[in-house]
């Protein structure tokens, strides 16, 4: 099956500046895929490039076999996006806001009836139909924008930092959501800083900082090739750090590695015996931290930088 | 799920050149709008329906305060050269000059806040609409803003009739058409000077470096002919002047072929004023 989106070289450049600098990744059809990455990666870049909002510069960029640079409309209808801020008509109620965008896709009265309730009735917001925007919470707010974009039943769901700025328990509602139309067999490409969020939702995701590729794969395999299984993280004064690095750099050897970021040491691929000679060295076994290795590792490995400073 | 294909371009074909994406006419360098410009100008209706009683009445008061000042107040003495009183005189340009503002306030403030504030427009782009029909959609609402308000200051005009004689002909329900073609190039020059504009404030330049001047000096408030002919020549490239001159046909009936040559001058300037507004706009909203 060929890949539902497919970039090749693909590049965007506003003015001087390229935002997105020769990426190349495929999305598969029926996949959760994620974009990983700090605020100026490129990732918004590269999804309104798929949105066909913004004209690619160079490369190539296929939706649905459809190349992006001729067939917009066609590509649009297949598309459902969910944008980084919520977009709301404020004026209008929550089921006016649907119809009126149900219009744009020349959806029938009937058809589109049926659909917003539908879609109101997955997103949990049946009850709040006749509400005006500025009384729902941002988390329902959230959710009816995610409502919007399915009312055209599109192929591939597009979603731009989804929850940044909600609360946990919305946070997990909208994941809940997310995992529900993968299920259903929606593609889904979502954008996020959180590596939590990219690591419980996406099958695959692209690791990306300044408009470039890090790194292309799924969550557990991209830890277990940049970081190992665990890493040990060390909250210690600069003389225990001194002691901590002279011990540790023969004990890793070639299978774990150092790194240094402010006045915290990871150690990759270390193992509880290194865990307990820090402990040791450390005096306190709180400053240590013992872990399973996670994504931000991946992005600390690959730029020497954490992901949300 | 109805599949709408109106480029005539298909996948397998070769890429066009740049110049030529997204149903661009190398010539114009827009895409024709289609038929989502008028999704657009539903869109607008709408929260205008859901907020009119905040909307409808102020058109009405402005004129009326206007007809109460300066027809009855000034134009007590003010002498015209026919039999006419000042209010009779003041009536199409009053007509008109509401009418532009109402279309300029959408195209100009009420577009900005949609394009910069509210990200409407981001919104009605992730849908099958390209630029060029949300700019369409936008110029289309301004000019029907234009008649809306012109319908109710006419209908003011319509009651004040058995008493200051202000509507002699039936003909007046003509200036409607007008208010909406003259929209039209208001609402375009607006959107045009929208794409340039970079804060809210700077909006406040169109209005009184633009629109004021055509207020004061398109023979809405006095005849022409007073001026010196500089700005009299400078009037009537002015498309508010056009408009009064047609109201001032219509309301009294008096046409002459000269009516015809005001009528030609807003035809010939509508297309490239909107051509104008999707080429600057389209640029500013898809970057």
């Amino acid at each position: 099956m060929p890949p539902i989106v497919e970039a090749r070289g693909l590049v965007k450049e506003f003015g001087e500046f390229r935002a997105v600098d020769e990426l190349n990744f495929e999305i598969a059809e029926g996949e959760f895929f994620g974009m990983l990455g700090p605020n100026g990666a490129g990732k918004t870049s590269t999804i309104r490039m798929i949105g066909c909002v913004h004209p690619i510069t160079a490369g190539t960029l296929r939706v649905d076999g459809l190349d992006v640079r001729v067939d917009d409309r066609k590509i649009k209808h297949r598309l459902g996006v969910v944008p980084q801020d919520d977009n709301l008509d404020e004026d209008l109620t929550v089921r006016r806001n649907l119809e009126v965008y149900a219009r744009y896709y020349d959806i029938s009265k009937a058809d589109s009836r049926e659909r917003i309730d539908e879609g109101l009735d997955l997103m949990q917001l049946s009850e709040r139909a006749d509400a005006q925007i500025h009384e729902l919470s941002g988390g329902m707010k959230r959710r009816l924008v995610v409502a919007r974009a399915l009312v055209n039943e599109p192929r591939i769901l597009i979603l731009d930092e989804p929850t940044t700025g909600l609360d946990p328990q919305a946070r997990h509602l909208v994941w809940r959501k997310l995992r529900l139309l993968r299920e259903r067999g929606v593609t889904i490409l979502l954008t996020t800083h959180y590596m939590d969020e990219a690591e419980h939702l996406c099958d695959r995701l692209i690791i990306m900082d300044h408009g470039k590729s890090l790194a292309v794969g799924a969550p557990r395999d991209l830890i277990e090739r940049h970081v190992g299984a665990s890493v040990l993280e060390m909250h210690v004064t600069p003389t225990q750090l001194e002691e901590a690095r002279m011990y540790l750099i023969p004990a890793l050897g070639e299978s774990g590695r150092l790194e240094q970021i402010e006045d915290v040491l990871y150690a990759f691929g270390a193992t509880a015996e290194h865990a307990s000679v820090v402990e040791k060295i450390a005096g306190d076994p709180y400053r240590v931290l013992f872990r399973r290795a996670n994504l931000e590792d991946v992005f600390l490995t690959l730029t020497g930088r954490v992901l949300v400073e | 799920m109805t599949e709408i294909t109106d480029t005539s371009i298909s996948a397998h074909e070769e890429v066009p050149p740049v110049g030529r994406r997204w149903g661009v006419i190398p010539f114009l360098g827009v895409a024709i709008p289609g038929r989502r410009s008028y999704r657009v100008w539903q869109r607008n209706r709408d929260v205008f329906f859901q907020l009119w009683k905040a909307e409808l009445l102020p058109p009405v008061f402005e004129p009326v305060m206007m007809f109460l000042a300066l027809g009855l107040g000034l134009g007590t003495y003010v002498e015209l050269t026919g039999d006419d009183e000042y209010i009779q005189f003041l009536g199409p340009g009053v007509l008109a000059m509401f009418a532009m503002f109402a279309a300029v306030f959408e195209a100009l403030w009420g577009a900005y806040f949609r394009l910069d504030q509210h990200g409407t427009y981001d919104a009605i782009l992730a849908t099958p609409a390209r630029p060029e029909e949300i700019v369409a959609g936008e110029i289309l609402w301004a000019a029907s803003r234009g008649a809306i308000n012109a319908t109710l200051i006419l209908l003011v005009m319509i009651v004040l009739t058995p008493f200051y004689d202000l509507v002699e002909s039936p003909l007046a329900i003509l200036a409607l058409p007008v208010a909406f073609l003259t929209g039209v190039v208001f609402g375009s020059f607006g959107q045009a000077y929208v794409s340039i504009a970079r804060s809210v404030s700077q909006l406040t330049y169109f209005f009184s470096l633009f629109i004021l001047p055509m207020f004061w000096f398109s023979g809405g408030f006095f005849p022409l002919d007073g001026l010196p002919t500089w700005a009299s020549t400078l009037a009537w490239f002015t498309p508010l002047y056009h408009g009064v001159e047609l109201n001032r046909g219509f309301i009294s009936g008096d046409l002459d072929s000269g009516h015809l040559g005001h009528f030609a001058w807003l035809v010939i300037v509508t297309p490239p004023a909107v051509w104008l507004a999707l080429r600057t706009m389209r640029r500013r909203i898809i970057a």
